[in-house]
């Protein structure tokens, strides 16, 4: 049986160059999930499980007087009920205490907990606890903040600053000097949600005192786990982190946040797993989507439109705890020289403390912001130059081989094609300028680098694989899927080096207590290097069935490729063996030897240093551009975007159907975070808390979306290739931002652009005509 | 108080006790475990646990256990059988329509009840349809071309077309 096919199968081999990287995959868990069989945390129901619930704060700033639980602590039902006392003074973060001890910071402010037998009792039981508050004048405007005198957030930072980075490349001074035209423009854009369908959940087993277990939504299995093993004096690897599936992320899911600490001390002190989930009001209140940004951007250029130096101001309000936003600076600050060939390059940001909800990410790394600024005053400045968008940017717009100021690297870059491919698919030449009233077309364009260090000193990734003894292989990987299709991209990338199918590989992840360490899915690393480190474990497979096989065909272990489910000679394709008789001859040779390949990936590269913000941190960086065509209502002020023509630097497509469900979401969010997404603030609290109120695109508002896939085969990457996690939305708020500016022709400095802010601008624009 | 009731689901007939406050939503998820039908905003405005009751899509989350009784609902689990998928579901996975996954429940049930009124939906039909459901990581896209895919596929194997 085992003999039956080899030599019908021995005749089709080389026709391409790849069997399964490029192919339209659906992914593997697709039947799970179309079924409701996909088991997430908030399915989880462990016996014995108590329900637990958070009291915030209903002020935005005081101090607490008294917290009385008596009520609380009688109701029936009721296991347990924590405040700051019960935490052993554990801080979440450098500026945050678990569960408030002398201060609030922000309306919603984690005060108390309670633990009950359901979330009805225990919901009743923190109505019960009793907060009395000496309200203090709180702080929501940076300006506010940032003025001298005013008592300080946190007693030990005295001026609300929270972080504040100069950042310069090159001499600016010397390059705005000899810049022709110079412009200066503030732009501001104003705080959105991550808004994921599953919400904020914890189920924490922490019955004994020596392991923890957590069922949670991540995007890394390794910080949540890392962060927790730490606080709680815990060995990390007696953290278990159980991440099963997570119902979005979006960038707002890289860390741990203080639900998950408060679970575990309920399971703690009551002995028995306690699951929190946060209803639609708490998303809202603890949201940490992008927070507010005010950007001044101060350009300079010669005549033709070339580039000299750029300049960048950033005040960001990040809420009361810093949270990771210290990273989206930093970003924000690189980001200035990295898309376009500049002379010099300075970035000065600040985040300020106030009592606004504490920001985190937000969809596209907090980069989206900084790209439409900038994006938006390129527009202005080849208006005033009197060239056309486009043009400007191929002008300036890098490529393959440069070098950044900042001594970033690109082996890929198809920036050049991408713009051109959507200007030609676009129309843009028939289109831009020639368009009827209220009728505009835009560009965007993008950099993001896929993975690489700064996030940590290390990007590192560990992949097992084992195979069974019917050929059939499991890969096991820390990697979270959220959504992206990371897992059914891992397959690929293992089925096409061990040349056999999708099919034959089953994904094991979401269990630290299984899975090898990856540091996760962030900075857009998953197919880059967790899939090289896939790779790398298909090669120790290789080397160990290649041995077998090779003794067995009499030739080489180095001549032997494998391909169609098969080892065979380079030289002799119709000799071969059947990939599963090489695993089961290996397996039960005289020596035993289970199969099981190792593959490890860390980028060899040196990072960035500390001091002068030099160096690369990364081996790949993706490329994009957009062109969105809007039609604006002169008498509503309603934009309806038209349609989205996206080109994206993948590198190589592993997955040409999981690319484009990519550029789609990242179109969605971006046109989301552009037209509609706002949360609407007043005293620290958001007035618009539900998916109703909080306008998302729907059905009808979404656009058509032609999709363009840019392969530019990377040296470094999986089969060349690169990211498409967050790369595509840097490109889509300037191209519909810039699109609406063409259409009412008014630059257009703020975001969400609203309906209301439509009309204004098309006031302004007729008062200074 | 707990009262008892009798739910019919997926062509089974549960008995449950539940307090008046319980929705429909609480009752699939939390008593019979049919965690396939997800929980997000719990105040209608997601879709994500859309169920169909007697032919209709409707949000289980504004639906009350007790008035539930005596109508024929239908959950995911409830859809295709032990050999074949649901032709939405097979459509769903074919074109991409699929991401986290957490919507998807919710958004195939709004297109099977769509389907199942209206088998020929315009692409107008189809984001009506689809309007109430709220999908963050397709931005609808492929979900609403899995859809008409769907109901060309249906109209093919019931005879009505001559495509598929």
């Amino acid at each position: 049986m085992q003999r039956r096919s080899r030599q019908e199968r021995g005749a089709q081999v080389m026709v391409s160059k790849y069997s399964v990287v490029g192919q339209r995959h659906p992914r593997l868990d697709g039947r799970q999930k179309a079924t409701g069989r996909s088991e997430f945390s908030d399915d989880v129901y462990l016996p014995g499980m108590l329900h637990g619930k958070i009291v915030r704060s209903s002020i935005p700033r005081g101090r607490i007087v008294n917290i009385d639980t008596s009520r609380a602590e009688q109701l029936p039902g009721v296991k347990a009920v924590i405040t700051h006392k019960d935490t052993g003074g554990l801080m979440p973060g450098p500026d945050t205490v678990l569960l408030c001890d002398e201060m609030v910071n922000y309306f919603g402010d984690e005060v108390a907990a309670v633990a009950a037998v359901d979330e009805d009792t225990a919901a009743e039981a923190a109505e019960l606890i009793k907060v009395e508050y000496e309200p203090m004048t709180p702080l929501f405007s940076m300006k506010e903040a940032m003025a001298e005198g005013v008592p300080p957030i946190h007693n030990y930072i005295e001026d609300n600053c929270a972080d504040d980075i100069s950042m310069a490349f090159g001499d600016v001074d010397k390059a705005f000097s000899e810049s022709e035209h110079i412009r200066t423009d503030e732009y501001v854009i104003h705080p959105s949600h991550s808004s994921f369908a599953e919400h904020h959940v914890v189920v924490a087993d922490y019955s004994l005192p020596e392991k923890l277990t957590v069922w949670t939504p991540v995007q890394s299995s390794a910080i949540i786990q890392m962060s927790l093993a730490q606080n709680f004096g815990l060995s990390s690897s007696n953290v278990r982190i159980m991440n099963l599936n997570t119902g979005g992320a979006f960038c707002g899911r890289g860390s741990e946040r203080p639900h998950h600490y408060i679970a575990a001390i309920l399971s703690r002190k009551t002995a028995k797993p306690v699951k929190i989930i946060c209803t639609a009001d708490e998303e809202f209140i603890i949201y940490r989507g992008g927070g507010k940004y005010n950007f001044t951007f101060k350009t300079g250029v010669m005549k033709d439109g070339r580039l000299k130096a750029i300049e960048a101001d950033l005040l960001h309000d990040c809420g009361p705890y810093v949270e990771t936003q210290f990273i989206m600076l930093r970003f924000t600050g690189f980001q200035l020289q990295m898309l376009y060939k500049v002379e010099a390059s300075k970035f000065t940001g600040k985040l300020v403390y106030t009592n606004n909800p504490p920001y985190f990410f937000h969809h596209g790394a907090g980069l989206v912001a900084m790209r439409f600024a900038f994006g938006a005053q390129l527009d202005a400045i080849a208006k005033d130059l009197g060239i056309d968008p486009v043009e400007i940017r191929l002008k300036n717009a890098v490529d393959k081989g440069y070098t950044t100021l900042s001594e970033m690297h690109f082996a890929s870059c198809g920036l050049k094609e991408c713009i051109q491919k959507t200007v030609k698919k676009s129309g843009w030449k028939k289109k831009h300028g020639k368009l009827p009233p209220y009728r505009g077309i835009g560009i965007g364009c993008g950099v993001l680098r896929a993975g690489g260090k700064g996030m940590f000193d290390h990007d590192t990734s560990a992949v097992f694989i084992k195979i069974d003894e019917d050929g059939k292989v499991s890969l096991v990987t820390g990697l979270p899927d959220m959504g992206q299709g990371s897992h059914t991209a891992m397959a690929i990338i293992a089925a096409e080096s061990l040349g056999i199918t999708p099919e034959d590989i089953k994904v094991i992840a979401g269990d630290t207590d299984i899975t090898p360490f990856d540091a996760g899915a962030i900075s857009q690393r998953g197919t880059f290097t967790t899939g090289n480190a896939v790779k790398n474990a298909c090669s120790d497979v290789k080397k160990q069935l290649g041995k077998t096989a090779a003794t067995e065909m009499g030739v080489k272990p180095s001549e032997l490729v494998f391909k169609d489910g098969k080892i065979f000679s380079k030289g002799k394709p119709e000799k071969a063996i059947l990939f599963e008789d090489a695993v089961y001859n290996t397996l039960h040779s005289s020596e035993g030897r289970f199969v099981m390949g190792r593959g490890f990936y860390n980028p060899p590269t040196e990072g960035v240093s500390g001091g002068d913000y030099k160096g690369n941190p990364a081996l790949a960086y993706s490329f994009g551009a957009q062109i969105a065509e809007v039609e604006v209502d002169p008498e509503t002020g309603i934009v309806k975007l038209l349609n989205m023509t996206v080109a994206h630097d993948v590198g190589r497509a592993i997955n040409p159907m999981a690319v484009e469900g990519q550029l789609d979401g990242q179109v969605f969010s971006g046109m989301g975070q552009t037209l509609f997404e706002e949360c609407i603030m007043e005293n620290g609290r958001v007035l618009n808390p539900s998916l109703l109120d909080y306008k998302l695109p729907r059905p009808f508002e979404v656009p058509g979306i032609e999709h363009i896939i840019v392969e530019t085969n990377d040296p470094y990457g999986p089969f060349g290739a690169k990211e498409v996690g967050q790369g595509p939305i840097q490109c889509t708020s300037q191209a519909i931002a810039n699109a609406v500016s063409n259409a009412i022709g008014h630059h257009i400095k703020e975001l969400p652009i609203t309906p209301e802010r439509v009309l204004e601008a098309i006031r302004q624009k007729n008062k200074n005509q | 108080m707990k009262r008892m009731i009798t739910l019919q689901v997926n062509g089974d007939t549960c008995e449950v006790a539940v307090e008046p406050w319980h929705t429909l939503l609480d009752v699939l998820r939390d008593q019979l475990r049919l965690t396939g039908t997800k929980k997000s905003c719990g105040i209608g405005t997601c879709g994500v646990c859309t169920v169909i009751m007697d032919g209709l899509a409707i949000l289980s989350c504004l639906k009350l256990a007790i008035e539930s009784q005596g109508h024929d609902i239908t959950t995911i689990e409830g859809l295709g059988s032990a050999d074949e998928l649901d032709p939405v579901q097979q459509s769903f996975i074919e074109h991409g329509a699929i991401q986290c996954g957490f919507c998807t429940p919710g958004v195939i049930m709004s297109a099977r009840a769509l389907l199942d009124k209206n088998p020929q939906p315009s692409d107008e039909d189809v984001r009506e349809a689809l309007s109430g459901t709220f999908c963050r990581c397709t931005g609808h896209i492929k979900t609403i071309e899995a859809v008409k895919h769907a109901a060309e596929k249906q109209a093919g194997a019931g005879g009505t077309s001559d495509g598929q």
